[in-house]
């Protein structure tokens, strides 16, 4: 009977494991996407609304769902109260302090650095140019991680549950 | 000198000017930046470097670049396309640096190496002395304020219209209506007035003259036009237009006296017309804003006293 228990225990718990892996796959691909959605929004306020970044960056955070609204909202809140620092160093303190909460990566972070280093600093059809091509450029990186999600999402899933089942019937 | 500019300048200028005495900072007139150079400082028309060894770093540009436009450069298109930046209390800096064009036209201001930070201040009760010469039972009169440089005429025309808007006990308030072409008069912000121009006044802020007055006109209905440095010819065009509608309009022009003026083409033909019922030439002596002479419609001297 504790037997009986134990092995249900070992396969629950493996199963969740590989569950949990499978989900990461899927909260990037979305985190993407959002990201996406978020920047559209920057650049129609900077470009058709002219409203400082601030201001901007505060709006989405307020709106947007989902993890990656931190990133916006500490970056807003670093360029409203750290006076002395520029606006790079503002953008980047806010993805460094804020990034473990997301399911993102290395790649998207690189793009999102290098757009930090043009951000607000000129006019608006430059800015638009710059957010296009990180537009651009987190496409392409979704398209991979929805490529990586059919592939191992599933996988993930089984490999816990039966990796599970080797283990209690190696252990009975 | 005003909270609002300390906002504006680097930490590092900040404490170079720390070291000026509290009465030297409060004549500070402008503020000087240069890339490479030392802080120049004016007061009182007089020049002085601040700390000559320190010189003003590109960093510290971009500082200040960041802190005028609130990280966000794209915001003030206009206003570098200009050369200029008005800035909350309405002191102005002006830039200059690497031209950007775009077929011919100043596109863009880009490394921007040097910025004026003019310091405006307003006085109130500047016009209290030429008030009386310019209403006359009750109707303001149309007025050609003459004056070279730097003699105070926007500050006396800032607060001709402050005291015509608020009313005195010899008349009620009066619609004002500014057209401020280089927001100097009333220094906007986001088209919010920074400086007190009183409670009926409307601005039209960084509007070029002729447009904005008849804009004013058919939008407003003022009983006062105030506008500065005319002298375009369809400028003349539109302070007819506003005489023709009954609107007193108050504008300056640089000059020293009324022959330096009627020199002019524009201004010859609209002083000949009987377009303005006063003329007031400010000078330098004894101080600042001094009224020299006055003239009536007929172009005749008027012997006036100004009330202290």
């Amino acid at each position: 009977m504790i037997k009986l228990i134990g092995a249900i225990f070992i396969i629950l718990s493996s199963s969740l494991i590989g569950m949990k892996v499978a989900s990461y796959y899927v909260l990037r691909s979305t985190q993407l996407r959002q990201l996406q959605v978020a920047l559209q929004w920057l650049e129609t306020q900077i470009v058709y609304g002219s409203t400082p970044l601030h201001v901007a960056l505060n709006h989405i955070a307020v709106r947007m769902n989902g993890d990656v609204r931190y990133l916006f909202a500490a970056a807003a809140d670093a360029l409203t109260h750290l006076k002395e620092a520029s606006t790079r160093e503002c953008w980047e303190s806010a993805i460094e302090k804020e990034w473990h909460k997301t399911a993102l990566r290395k790649p998207e972070k690189e793009v999102l650095l290098q757009l930090g280093q043009v951000l607000g600093q000129s006019n608006r059809e430059d800015q638009q140019k710059h957010i296009r091509l990180a537009l651009m450029n987190l496409k392409s990186e979704e398209d991979v991680a929805r490529a990586q999600q059919q592939k191992y999402e599933k996988m993930c899933r089984s490999l816990g549950l039966l990796g599970g089942l080797l283990v209690v019937i190696l252990l009975y | 000198m005003t909270e609002d500019v300390y906002l504006i300048l680097p930490d590092t200028v900040r404490n170079r000017l720390a070291k000026m005495s509290s009465s030297e900072i409060h004549r500070i007139e402008e503020i000087r930046l240069r890339i490479g150079l030392p802080v120049e400082v004016v007061i009182e028309n007089r020049s002085f470097f601040l700390d000559e060894g320190q010189r003003f770093g590109k960093e510290e540009a971009t500082i200040l670049m960041n802190r005028l436009s609130m990280h966000s450069l794209y915001t003030l298109e206009e206003e570098i396309r200009r050369g200029y930046i008005t800035i909350k209390g309405g002191h102005r800096v002006g830039i200059a640096g690497k031209v950007v064009l775009d077929r011919g036209n100043v596109k863009h201001i880009r490394d921007v190496a040097s910025f004026n930070i003019r310091i405006a201040r307003q006085i109130l009760g500047a016009a209290n002395g030429v008030l009386p010469l310019l209403v006359e039972k009750g109707q303001v009169k149309s007025t050609l304020i003459i004056s070279p440089p730097q003699c105070g005429k926007t500050t006396l025309i800032r607060d001709i219209a402050r005291q015509l808007s608020y009313g005195t006990k010899g008349f009620p308030g009066k619609k004002v209506s500014i057209v401020d072409e280089r927001s100097e008069i009333a220094g906007c912000v986001n088209g919010i007035p920074q400086k007190d121009v009183g409670p009926r006044t409307d601005v039209m802020d960084g509007c070029p003259k002729a447009e904005g007055m008849m804009m004013m006109i058919r939008s407003m209905s003022p009983d006062v036009i105030i506008t500065d440095e005319m002298g375009r010819p369809e400028d003349s065009y539109a302070i007819e237009e506003a005489i023709h509608a009954g609107i007193a309009v108050i504008t300056t022009v640089h000059g020293k006296n009324l022959k330096d003026v009627m020199r002019r083409p524009v201004l010859s033909r609209l002083a000949q017309s009987g377009v303005f019922q006063r003329y007031l030439i400010l000078g330098r002596q004894p101080r600042v804003g001094t009224i020299t002479f006055m003239y009536d419609e007929n172009l005749a001297e008027c012997r006036f006293r100004v009330a202290k």
